[in-house]
């Protein structure tokens, strides 16, 4: 186990950002952290990177507290938080050499170290370049090389594809991708789904400070589709439909437009097959009757769509 | 072992370019001109000037050039270290830094060297002018060690300040203000209740208030000024304007504190105003470096 979150609280005066929450994230995994802004993905992952100190709770990373041997889990930790965190006056290559300073890594390894990372992050023209003539998708990449300095075990990446544009996401997603094949653990954190979809080994939803559904991506699908949406079409009687419906235990909002209407359902397949048989009884013209997969989006949605909207 | 990578930073982006070596230059051009208008103004150049070389003179450009740094040290120091972690803080590196496996205190530290370097440099670059007034004014070698180490572990305190409330407050602008109302409390500040506990001796004590060295120091050793005495040449001051001799007010007092310490035996003796506020310098610039690295660590950290 490389991370172990236990009951974290953390509380800022009046806003409780982290509540109860624990996870875990097996060694090897690329952990998706999904919630939406102010669900406290953040604070969390700071909490976990040892710079904020939790109201109350537990956090180990590969077995060492954090509040107890902070320098110890430091070597382990790589953290690219959600803003750049640049000098503008300082070259791409006394950028690396600056934290490789700090990581105290000695000054003839810095440089082949350095040259190494800038090429997995597809920085090596940049070399001599300052920092402020970067875009930002690059300095997007540089902060990652950063993290990487140390060699770490375990990596933190706090929305790293936020305001990205479109081909600097692919980019970042490619150099996720080798990260992952050279065995790295992450905890990767969106307010976006799909962006981690296809990414992550794991997620965990968070919402309101809470790990509302955590597992594998396709656990974590089948356990939100519990509660689905279905499309049913039909020839006539559409009113007819929606009141017979309504009057059902299990069903969320209805809406119709020209024969279409569509459903929230809590429950499972049990639960389809009831107002299917139901329609057909009632001798409602059903032409198709097409439950909605749970995309992550909707998963998503569904998790949050009390309180904080998603704003992107 | 590997130099402070904040030190190595700090110092190659403020010393690149121009504009530091401009800086320089302009210190130096400062000194020379200083020296200039002084010795111009009491007629040095004047070729038919009646008065000859007088060594006294010398020694009051010693003494205003000393001044001049000193009083320096205390407003740039301040400047460069009152926002040297405030600043990480605005820029966002603050936390970067904290996540490294560097510890706290190596990093207050750092940026302390970093200022003590900047002092360093100014010194340096000082010295072929104060060299030459040391040499008209008859100071020797030792003295100049002296002085250096005293300004060293002036600077060393100020800069501790410095970055102590930069890392107390998060704003810029709010630690450097605070840094400098807390160094003029802790240089004015034992004069001036010095002053007052003396005063109300003298009217209310049938002894009367006639305090020996023990008592300067004891209330007086944080007090950079203080050790400042210590190098200042006392005794009368030549004025341009009366043509006779006038000791100033400060130069009395360095005098009556150093005529205090001739009288006083054993320790006290040996313990002049330089060094009893340079043992200060350091006890309070280590307290300090501990708490600010309390106060920046996230462990500790109470909020
Ligand atoms: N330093 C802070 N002081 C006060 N409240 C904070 C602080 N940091 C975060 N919060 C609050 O904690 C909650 C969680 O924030 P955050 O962890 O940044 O969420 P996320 O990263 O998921 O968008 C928010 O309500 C936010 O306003
Ligand atoms: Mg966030």
């Amino acid at each position: 186990m490389m991370v172990h979150v236990d009951n974290l609280t953390k509380r800022f005066r009046g806003t409780l950002a982290v509540d109860r929450l624990t996870m875990q994230i097996p060694t090897g995994e690329i952990y998706g952290f999904v919630g939406a802004n102010g669900a406290g993905k953040t604070t969390t992952m700071r909490i976990i990177a040892g710079l904020l100190k939790p109201t109350s709770g537990k956090v180990y990373v590969n077995g060492v507290d954090v509040s107890k041997e902070p320098l110890e889990v430091k070597r382990n930790i790589g953290y690219m938080p959600d803003f750049f965190g640049v000098y503008d006056d300082l070259k791409v290559s006394e950028y690396m050499n600056f934290y490789a300073g700090l990581q105290g890594i000695s000054k003839s390894k810095t440089a082949e170290l350095a040259d190494s990372l800038l090429q997995l992050v597809r920085l090596t023209e940049k070399r001599e370049a300052y920092v402020d003539s970067l875009s930002r998708g690059m300095k997007q990449r540089l902060c990652l090389a950063r993290s990487l300095i140390h060699d770490p075990k375990f990596l933190i990446l706090d929305e790293p594809a936020s305001g990205l544009d479109p081909r600097a996401r692919v980019e970042m997603k490619e150099i996720l991708k080798e990260l992952r094949s050279m065995g790295k653990t992450v905890l990767i954190s969106s307010h976006i789904l799909p962006e981690l979809s296809e990414l992550c080994t794991a997620i965990g939803i968070i919402d309101s400070g809470r790990l509302v559904a955590s597992g594998s991506v396709s656990e974590v699908v089948e356990k939100m589709s519990q509660s689905g949406r279905v499309k049913i079409k039909v020839a006539d009687r559409e009113e007819e439909a929606v009141k017979v419906m309504m009057e059902m235990p299990g069903i969320g909002s209805i809406s119709s437009v020209a024969g279409v209407i569509e459903v929230n359902v809590s429950g499972g397949n049990e639960e389809y097959v009831r107002i299917l048989r139901t329609l057909v009884e009632k001798d409602i013209p059903v032409i198709s009757f097409q439950p909605i997969e749970g995309s992550l989006e909707s998963v998503f949605m569904h998790l949050t769509e009390r309180g904080n909207g998603n704003e992107n | 072992m590997r130099i402070n990578p904040i030190l190595e930073k700090d110092l190659k982006t403020k010393l690149r370019g121009w504009r530091s070596t401009i800086l320089i230059c302009c210190y130096v051009i400062l000194l020379i001109g200083i020296l200039f208008l002084y010795f111009a103004s009491n007629n040095i150049f004047n070729p038919y000037n009646t008065h000859n070389f007088n060594p006294r003179m010398a020694m009051d450009a010693y003494n205003l050039i000393i001044t001049f740094q000193f009083a320096l040290l205390f407003l740039a120091v301040p400047a460069i270290t009152a926002t040297s972690v405030s600043s990480e803080r605005e820029r966002q590196t603050l936390d970067l830094m904290l996540v490294t496996k560097t510890p706290v205190r190596k990093i207050i530290v750092g940026k302390i060297m970093v200022s003590l370097a900047h002092t360093m440099l100014l010194l340096i670059a000082s010295m072929p002018v104060i060299g030459v007034v040391f040499f008209f004014g008859g100071i020797g070698f030792l003295d100049i060690i002296k002085l250096l180490l005293f300004y060293v572990l002036t600077s060393f305190f100020v800069a501790s300040c410095g970055v102590f409330f930069s890392t107390v407050f998060k704003r810029n602008i709010v630690a450097i203000i605070t840094t400098y109302i807390f160094l003029g409390l802790i240089t004015f500040g034992p004069f001036i209740l010095f002053l007052v506990l003396g005063l109300v001796r003298e009217r209310y004590s049938y002894t009367g208030f006639s305090p020996v060295y023990r008592d300067f120091v004891s209330a007086l050793f944080p007090s950079s000024v203080f050790g400042f005495t210590s190098f200042y040449i006392s005794g009368s001051s030549y004025s341009m304007y009366y043509g006779y001799y006038s000791p100033g007010i400060f130069s009395e007092v360095a005098q009556e504190i150093e005529q205090q310490r001739m009288a006083s035996t054993g320790l006290w003796k040996l313990l002049h105003p330089w060094l009893a506020n340079g043992l200060f310098n350091v006890v309070a610039s280590i307290s300090l470096i501990f708490l600010s690295a309390r106060i920046l660590n996230p462990i500790h950290r109470k909020k």
